[in-house]
């Protein structure tokens, strides 16, 4: 007897059992498959939306400062203006009725 | 409800490769485990499996491959589990009641039961070798480990497995 023929005949291969193939994909359809997920929904791209709309929200706020700061400024200068042409107009005044008094 | 994906690798039939290599991988299950309902859930979870790498293999080959690993890897696992339970060594293994001759049914029957016994390794080299006609060096690649230990595995399976079948065969050379 050689044992690797007789190995060989009761290490045959068997058939599964019958409706083992449908059974198979039914497992394989009850079983939900992960989509990949789209780029703008992976975590990483989340976060970065976050960074970005923060990033934006502080350029906005330091920008509207600015410009209200240059506002301000330009209302200041705009007084200043102001109040000069007035004191011109009054040293006129006075210098017009010095005039007069001396003549 | 998710939409289903079918796998990736053009011109693959899941349902073919299922019914092409489902008699290898349940033999492999079955010879190495000895239990027909265990056999044939490892069998799927291995086909199951399959379904979610099917993407990452490049070839038939790389297929058959792939589910013999998987199918080997399985069963051992299940094997060592049920090694936490108190098992009987080949050594001290039962052996086949009524005597047997060449040729007789009852020796395959005989054979894959001592062959079932063995240690899981060596069972697991066995049924590669003998099952799926693999040579040494294909089974330790599947098995991941050297060929020198498949070989000396091989060898001590099969004097032991000639010990055990010569005393149910009496004068009969083997």
């Amino acid at each position: 007897m050689n044992l690797d023929d007789e190995l060989r005949s009761a290490l045959q291969r068997q058939e599964p059992p019958p409706e083992f193939a449908e059974r198979v994909l039914a497992r394989v359809a009850a079983v939900p498959v992960r989509m990949p997920r789209p780029w703008f929904r992976l975590p990483v791209m989340r976060w970065a939306a976050a960074m970005a709309a923060t990033v934006m929200l502080l350029a906005g706020g330091l920008e509207y400062r600015h410009y209200e700061g240059e506002r301000a400024k330009a209302q200041v200068l705009l007084a200043v203006r102001i109040a000069a042409n007035k004191l011109n107009k009054v040293q006129r005044k006075v210098q017009m009725i010095s005039h007069r008094s001396n003549s | 409800m998710p939409e289903r994906v079918r796998p990736t690798v053009v011109g693959w039939d899941f349902e073919s490769l299922v019914r092409q290599h489902q008699a290898m991988v349940y033999s492999i299950a079955w010879h190495i485990l000895r239990d027909r309902a265990v056999a044939e859930e490892l069998a799927q979870d291995v086909f199951l499996s399959l379904h979610q790498h099917l993407g990452e293999l490049e070839s038939p080959e790389h297929v058959q491959f792939w589910l013999r690993r998987v199918a080997s890897n399985r069963a051992l696992d299940v094997v060592r589990r049920r090694q936490r339970r108190p098992m009987v060594s080949l050594e001290n293994a039962p052996e086949p009641v009524a005597a047997v001759k060449p040729g007789d049914p009852m020796l395959g029957t005989a054979l894959q039961k001592l062959v079932a016994a063995l240690p899981e390794k060596a069972r697991a080299i066995v049924v590669l070798r003998y099952q799926e006609d693999l040579d040494p060096a294909e089974i330790a690649r599947i098995l991941g480990i050297p060929v020198g230990t498949v070989k000396s595995q091989l060898q001590r399976a099969l004097g032991l497995l000639r010990q055990k079948l010569a005393r149910s065969l009496g004068e009969i050379s083997i």
